[in-house]
């Protein structure tokens, strides 16, 4: 038997892939605190967390130990450390899906076992601490491309993520009597194992403070032919970044604001400024202070006002809602001067104000796509299908078209005496192929339609593909019309043009 | 009974339990491929899926990931036509499914399209690797990317390809160290190891050792139970050593992925049990696969079709054709064995002498060659 080297670039578990770190006030209860770590960017529906990983929020209490271009930001050496760890998966009963166990070990020792995707957390008996840990919209909204600064769609539209969620009360676990500025940074690590040998595994996969320190700071995309630090970075200890190595993640830093500043072709920061800000970002933990108003634009606040030599305001933090990627954009590219807007002003659904604060998961669309070869060539198939109006489908009794061009309607009456209602979205004869809404008539919602039309060896290749998402149906139903649909319709094409051989 | 086998000196890593890791890389898959419809040019998200796919494809025995990545290629060319990366991804597809002339000439397409020198020769490198040209630059510079980076990605194409030199002593520690130096809980990359180490030890070193080898791909299966091929190389020694019962428990459970090397296996294993009827069923249904993907990804299914018609599939002349269209595709030393073994069982004993002197024009300096087949059979001849 022959075998092949042909695996993929690079193997990791995306679940042990951290994306975001938020930090907050309870919108519910002034006197909790809200931490959130996110893994798993772009989850699938039926996605569960790893049993190989550990994944901690640890907070440290922070103080303000410089102003201006001194600003400096140092935390004491207690932390308060919560670790989440999951189970393998159970059998669901009755057919029913999968079941994943986790456990939260508190800062306290207690631990507090909880059911993932059970929206209602759990809770210690003395009501000090919740926790959940699920599937959930992503909160976080990237509407960029990066490299050239070029507004562009929410980038994570519709995804998931795998969520923690953990919320205790303020003064019973932080006392903020002692001090109420803390920083947050949330890891991902191996659990340990009785007997494996020391110095094996690797301190641990990824860890995050600030978001896109490493994604857009220390590996600015503009920066060509540099090192990528990320790996690097990601192996350090937080809160501990060692002296021999803060001369290269400071330069990295410097020289990476300097490019944001320019993006523009204007200089709003000076040398002194950038390099102070690099300090800044150089420890890297999300700051927050529960005794201060937090709210959807406090985010680098603290930072801000400390760097311009004054008493910072608000609580800072990172809320659910917060528009992070303008903010910090913002800043790094004109200093504040005028505000950068993305191409998306929120994210696929904004978090809510109660427990557990991230929305529901986004329902994955769901694609029904089917083809036919035909022996006639593709500009007379498009003849017949590529008029919006046309009724050369069997299951189509009649089609009613209002307006003209793109936004046009069609109004379609089936066989059996049913309306669906169309609207063209685009079209491109070159092409040939168009694009479509449906706005009724079917139970389901965002509900696109794309017929195309490609050379195949002496004839055409039809390809339809419809998308939507199962409105208040089981997908079964929707599934079985659409499937029909495209079916039939295809058929009859290959009935009327014929089929290679 | 296979023989006793040594115990482990490996400190295994731990890893993602591989139910969780296959549900979640379907369920991502799926969510990938949602996310291409809206917006098949979205930076990353092609590059994505042909790395998910590609796992599908290798770990769970999903073929339909080939005929998905067709479709991949197909809609990235009509969505963005004019970048480097569609031609790139169009290179890498090409290249999975064999078709390495395609694939060149895709490479060439996206560099002369911007392609940065680094993604075009490390596709280059995979290319020259799977058809045995350039084997010295290969070499040299698969031994610096794994001194450079050390990531398993790196370590494993070089311990594939010292194999295929020979140098197995040195092959087996490349994959020891990428097993030691993994620094992530993904149980696709740890099986993958240990699996190339079984096909290491039971099928490319001249004296196999099957224990050795069953041991590896055991721990192959603990990382990942859904990994197929594993399992059928496991199954094979089973077979060998009269464990009927284990082979047929292995191969039961991934029947229903279509692989037909699967049904391949579980007729040679329902015949030596004793039952014909179930094994000829098996036997028509891997042919039938087999003619399926041979149909449509010939190139990359020459070889394992080759030598499922030299076996039970009882066809020598088409194993020969086979076994011929593959040589030509990529003149490994392994593709010349087995165009040699299938023309002589074809009764082609002039083809396989042609074959034999080709071979050892080719490979006849190399320790690779002193040892195989090939140079046996050149004793015999002499």
């Amino acid at each position: 038997m022959s075998d092949h080297v042909d695996g993929p670039r690079s193997i990791g578990d995306p679940a042990a892939d951290l994306s975001d770190l938020f930090a907050f006030t309870s919108p519910e209860n002034a006197d909790r605190t809200v931490l959130v770590a996110n893994v798993f960017p772009s989850a699938g529906a039926t996605a569960v967390f790893s049993n190989a990983v550990n994944h901690s929020l640890v907070v440290r209490r922070a103080s303000v130990a410089g102003m201006g271009e001194a600003a400096k930001f140092k935390t004491g050496d207690q932390e308060y450390r919560f670790s989440c760890r999951f189970g393998v998966l159970e059998p669901g009963t009755d057919g029913a899906a999968p079941i994943q166990r986790g456990t939260c070990t508190l800062p306290d020792g207690q631990s507090l076992p909880f059911v993932v995707n059970d929206e209602k957390g759990a809770k210690t008996p003395d009501g000090v601490f919740r926790v959940f840990a699920g599937l959930r919209s992503d909160p976080f909204y990237l509407a960029w491309l990066v490299a050239n600064l070029k507004e562009f769609p929410n980038l994570l539209q519709h995804d998931n993520v795998l969520c923690i969620v953990i919320e205790f009360d303020t003064r019973h676990v932080l006392d903020p009597s002692e001090g109420s500025l803390f920083g947050v940074i949330a890891e991902t690590s191996p659990i340990p194992r009785s007997g494996g040998f020391i110095g094996h595994d690797p301190p641990r996969f990824d860890w995050v403070g600030r978001p896109e320190q490493t994604n857009m700071r220390l590996n600015n995309p503009a920066l060509a032919g540099t090192d990528d630090l990320r790996d690097l970075w990601n192996q350090q200890t937080p809160f501990a970044i060692p002296e021999e190595l803060q001369p290269l993640f400071r330069k990295r830093l410097v020289d990476s604001l300097a490019n944001w500043d320019m993006r523009d072709g204007i200089a709003d920061w000076t040398p002194a400024a950038l390099a102070a800000t690099a300090n800044v970002y150089l420890d890297d933990f999300l700051l927050f202070d529960g005794s201060k108003p937090m709210s959807d634009t406090s985010f680098l606040e603290i930072e801000k006002s400390t760097l311009h030599g004054r008493a910072y305001q608000t609580g800072g933090g990172r809320t659910v809602n917060a528009n992070v990627i303008d903010i910090m954009l913002t800043w790094m590219v004109n200093n504040d001067r005028e505000f950068l807007q993305g191409g998306a002003t929120g994210a696929t659904q904004p978090g809510g104000n109660t427990f557990p604060y991230l929305a529901p998961p986004n329902t994955q669309l769901q694609t029904v796509s089917d083809t036919v070869d035909v022996l006639a060539p593709p500009d007379q198939v498009w003849a017949l299908i590529g008029a919006f109006g046309g009724t050369w489908h069997p299951l189509i009794a009649k089609i009613e078209l209002t307006g003209t061009g793109i936004g046009q309607l069609r109004t379609i009456e089936t066989i059996d005496g049913k309306q669906i209602i169309e609207r063209l979205e685009a079209i491109d004869n070159s092409k040939r192929l168009y694009r479509y809404e449906m706005i009724s008539g079917i139970p389901a919602s965002d509900y696109t339609g794309t017929l195309d039309v490609t050379p195949k060896g002496p004839g055409s290749s039809v390809e339809w593909r419809v998308q939507y998402r199962a409105n208040g149906q089981p997908n079964i139903i929707v599934k079985t019309v659409v499937t029909e649909l495209l079916k039939t319709g295809l058929a009859s094409l290959r009935s009327r043009f014929g089929a290679p051989k | 009974m296979i023989d006793a086998a040594p115990a482990f000196e490996i400190d295994f890593a731990p890893a993602t339990a591989g139910d969780i890791a296959n549900n979640n890389l379907e369920s991502a898959r799926q969510q990938a491929w949602s996310r291409f419809w809206q917006a098949p040019e979205r930076p990353g998200l092609a590059e994505l899926i042909l790395e998910q796919e590609q796992l599908a494809a290798q770990f769970l025995g999903d073929l339909g990931a080939l005929d998905r990545l067709e479709t991949l290629v197909h809609q990235l060319a009509r969505a963005d036509a004019e970048s480097a990366r569609t031609w790139l991804i169009h290179a890498q597809v090409a290249s999975m499914t064999h078709r390495f002339a395609e694939a060149r000439d895709y490479l060439a397409q996206a560099e002369a399209l911007g392609l940065l020198a680094g993604d075009a020769k490390r596709l280059s490198l995979g290319i020259d690797q799977a058809c045995a040209t350039r084997l010295d630059w290969v070499l040299e510079v698969r031994r610096g990317l794994a001194a450079e980076s050390g990531h398993l990605e790196d370590l494993v194409p070089l311990g594939a390809l010292l194999a295929d030199l020979g140098e197995f002593d040195e092959a087996d520690r490349i994959y020891h160290r990428a097993l030691r130096e993994y620094r992530g809980v993904s149980p696709f990359a740890l099986a993958w190891v240990c699996f190339q180490l079984g096909v290491l030890w039971g099928e490319l070193v001249p004296e196999a050792l099957s224990s050795r080898a069953a041991l590896w791909y055991r721990q192959a299966i603990k990382y990942l139970p859904c990994y197929v091929k594993a399992r059928v190389h496991l199954s094979e020694i089973y077979l060998h050593s009269g464990d009927v019962a284990d082979a047929e428990s292995l191969l039961v459970p991934v029947v229903s992925t279509g692989d037909p090397e699967v049904s391949w296996r579980l007729a040679d294993v329902l015949k030596a049990m004793g039952r014909p009827t179930e094994s000829e069923e098996e036997m028509r249904r891997a042919r039938s696969g087999f003619e399926t993907l041979l149909v449509k990804y010939l190139l990359a299914f020459a070889d394992h079709g080759a030598e499922f018609y030299s076996g039970i599939g009882n066809d020598s002349l088409r194993a020969f054709e086979l076994a011929k269209v593959n040589l030509a595709n990529r003149p490994t030393l392994r593709a010349f064995e087995q165009a040699h073994v299938t023309a002589v069982g074809a009764g082609e004993s002039e083809a396989a002498s042609e074959i034999l002197i080709a071979a050892e024009k080719r490979w006849g300096g190399t320790p690779a060659f002193a040892v195989s087949a090939l140079a046996r059979g050149r004793c015999h001849r002499d």
